[in-house]
C-alpha cells in the first residue's frame, strides 16, 4: 500500500506560532515572520533550505476584516527566498499541508513553508464586535447571495441549521454536546498560549447567550490575531530533520453540493473523506490515541466523531456525555490545545496540525498524551474537508 | 412593513431572475426544457441532466421546514432581532432548498417539518427577499 500513498514520501518536520492573543499590537506580516522562523528552527532547517512557499488564504477573497494576515509575494521578498513551487490556497483547501505535501512528493519542492496569519481579534474589537460576514463589502457575491442578504449574516447562522437537524434526526442535547467546550477548556489550562484558560463549567455553558440557535456563545471559536507556520519536507530529507513527523494518510473528498445551505444531509458531514482517508492506511479508529479535529463551532467536532468513526452516526452526544472519554487520559482525548473554542481561531486546521505535531513528539507540556503515536487531523467538514493520520 | 437591514445581493446574469421575480413576491427557480428538472440556485446548467437551456419557474405549494435557526446577535447596526432563518424544501420540487426569512409566528416556534407558504418581505438594498409564511394548520 506505500507505494500508492504519496504523502508517505512526505513529512512534517516544523510548526512555529507567534505570540497569540485575543489583540495583539504588532501586524499580520511580522507576526507570520515570528512564525515562519521559529517553524524553519523547529524542523532544524535554516531559511536557505526552503525552496516551496505556500499560504491559505491565497487569492481568495477575505470576507471579514483581519481574516488574511500577510501577503505571500511579501513574505517571500522578506525572506528572500528563491521558489520551486509555491500556492495560495484558495478555498476549498482541505488541509493546511495538502498542497505542499503533494509538491515534496512529487520532488517539486524539498521543504515548503505553509502559513496562516489571522488578525480577527483586533478587527473585531475595531469593529466594536465581531463582524458580519461580508460587512466589508457593498454586497454580498456568490454563494453568500442567498444569506447575508435573509440576514444569515455570519457563519454561525450558516453552521446553525446543521446543528438543529443533526440534533432534531438522533435526539441529542445541548447537555451532552456541551462537554466538547467544557473539556477543550481543561485541556486549555494547560496551554500557556491558549487565549482562555479559566474553568468552564456545564452550568457556565447551559446558561450562555444563543448566538444563532442552538449555538451559543460558548459553541463558536474565539476570534485572535496570530500566526502558524507548517514545514513540510520530503520524507527523504530526514537525516536533515529534527523531529519529523510521517503523514500516514490524507484526504479531502467533497460528494454532496458544495454550499453551506445546500448540502443534502446536514445531519451526516465529512463521511466521504474519512472513507477515503481509512482506504489510504491499514490503522483503524481504535489506533488514534489523540484527535485535533476542526471546532469552528463544537457541531464540527461532532462531524467528525462521527464521520471517523469513533463512534457511530448521531452517537456523539453519548461518546462526550460527561467528558472522560475526550479528557487527557480518555479513550479520545479531543483538542488537547483548547482547541478553536479556548485556544483561538488560527483558522483551517493549522491550530490542530501544530498540536498534533507536538503531541506525537511529546512536546506538548502540561497536556501531554501519554504514548502518543498516532494524531488525527480535520479540517472544516462538508464542502471543505480534509482529514489525515500523523504518526511518530 | 420596514424593510430588513443587511447586505444586498449582487445580482448577475444567472441570479436577476429571482430577484425580479422577488420584487413581485414571486418564487422563481430555474427549470430544464431538457428534462424538466428544476435547480437552485440558478446557475444556466441543469444539475440532472446538465443540459444549457433553462428556464424560469415558479413555484406556488406549501414548503417545509428542512432546518432553521433563531438568530440573536446583532451583526449590524439597528438589525432587529430575534429573527428564524428557515432552509425551505417543497414536497414538489425536489431539489430545491431555498433559504429566507420566518413570519407569521413567533421566531422561536419554528420547527423542522413546519409548512410555510411562499413569500417575500423588503429587504436591503431594495430588494425584496424570502420572507416565508407560518401556514394555517
Amino acid at each position: 500500500m506505500s507505494s500508492a500513498v504519496a504523502e508517505r514520501r512526505a513529512v512534517i518536520s516544523g510548526v512555529g506560532q507567534s505570540a497569540i492573543g485575543r489583540q495583539l499590537d504588532r501586524s499580520g506580516f511580522q507576526l507570520t515572520l515570528d512564525a515562519v522562523l521559529a517553524a524553519i528552527a523547529d524542523a532544524g532547517l535554516t531559511v536557505d533550505d526552503v525552496d516551496g512557499l505556500a499560504m491559505f488564504p491565497g487569492g481568495g477573497k477575505a470576507n471579514v476584516p483581519g481574516y488574511s494576515g500577510a501577503n505571500l509575494y511579501e513574505v517571500q521578498d522578506a525572506l528572500r527566498i528563491a521558489t520551486t513551487w509555491k500556492q495560495g490556497q484558495v478555498e476549498g483547501m482541505s488541509l493546511p499541508f495538502y498542497g505542499p505535501a503533494q509538491a515534496v512528493a512529487t520532488g517539486e519542492a524539498r521543504h515548503v513553508v505553509v502559513y496562516r496569519t489571522v488578525k480577527e481579534g483586533s478587527a473585531a474589537r475595531n469593529a466594536g464586535g465581531r463582524p458580519a460576514y461580508g460587512a466589508i463589502h457593498p454586497d454580498a457575491e456568490g454563494p453568500l447571495a442567498w444569506l447575508l442578504p435573509v440576514g444569515a449574516l455570519s457563519p454561525v447562522c450558516q453552521v446553525a441549521p446543521y446543528a438543529t437537524r443533526y440534533m432534531h434526526e438522533y435526539g441529542v442535547t445541548r447537555e451532552q454536546l456541551g462537554w466538547i467546550p467544557v473539556v477543550q477548556r481543561a485541556h486549555a489550562a494547560g496551554n500557556p498560549d491558549a487565549v482562555y484558560r479559566d474553568e468552564l463549567t456545564i452550568d457556565d455553558y447551559l446558561a450562555a447567550r444563543m448566538i444563532s440557535s442552538p449555538i451559543c456563545l460558548f459553541d463558536c471559536d474565539v476570534p485572535v490575531d496570530g500566526s502558524t507556520a507548517i514545514v513540510v519536507s520530503a520524507a527523504d530529507t530526514a537525516p536533515d530533520l529534527r523531529a519529523p513527523v510521517r503523514i500516514e494518510a490524507m484526504a479531502g473528498v467533497v460528494d454532496g453540493r458544495p454550499s453551506w445551505e445546500q448540502w443534502e444531509d446536514m445531519g451526516r458531514v465529512g463521511y466521504a473523506t474519512a472513507v477515503a482517508m481509512w482506504n489510504r492506511t491499514d490503522l483503524r479508529p481504535g489506533d488514534v490515541d489523540v484527535a485535533q479535529l476542526y471546532d469552528g463551532f463544537t457541531i464540527e467536532a461532532v462531524w467528525w466523531l462521527e464521520a471517523l468513526g469513533f463512534c457511530g452516526t448521531g452517537e456523539a452526544g453519548a461518546f462526550v456525555d460527561g467528558g472522560t472519554r475526550i479528557a487527557l487520559d480518555g479513550q479520545l482525548p479531543l483538542n488537547t490545545w483548547g482547541g478553536q473554542l479556548s485556544g483561538g481561531r488560527l483558522h483551517a486546521a493549522f491550530g490542530h496540525t501544530a498540536e498534533a505535531v507536538r503531541q506525537l513528539r511529546g512536546e506538548a507540556g502540561a497536556r501531554q498524551v501519554r504514548d502518543a503515536e498516532v494524531a488525527v487531523v480535520s479540517n472544516v467538514g462538508g464542502f471543505e474537508a480534509g482529514a489525515a493520520l500523523l504518526t511518530r | 412593513m420596514d424593510a430588513t437591514v443587511g447586505i444586498p445581493p449582487a445580482v448577475t446574469e444567472e441570479t436577476a431572475a429571482f430577484w425580479s421575480a422577488a420584487r413581485e413576491g414571486r418564487l422563481v427557480v430555474e427549470r430544464c426544457t431538457a428534462c424538466g428538472a428544476e435547480s437552485f440556485p440558478p446557475r444556466g446548467m441543469c444539475r440532472s441532466c446538465r443540459a444549457r437551456a433553462m428556464a424560469p419557474s415558479e413555484i406556488t405549494g406549501r414548503g417545509r421546514i428542512y432546518s432553521y435557526t433563531v438568530n440573536y446577535q446583532r451583526w449590524l447596526p439597528d438589525l432587529e432581532v430575534p429573527y428564524a432563518i428557515v432552509l425551505v424544501e417543497f414536497p414538489d420540487h425536489p431539489g430545491v432548498r431555498v433559504v429566507g426569512r420566518l413570519r407569521g409566528c413567533d421566531p422561536e416556534a419554528a420547527t423542522i417539518g413546519m409548512e410555510v407558504e411562499v413569500g417575500f418581505e423588503p429587504g436591503p438594498g431594495g430588494y425584496a427577499i424570502p420572507s416565508f409564511v407560518a401556514a394555517e394548520a
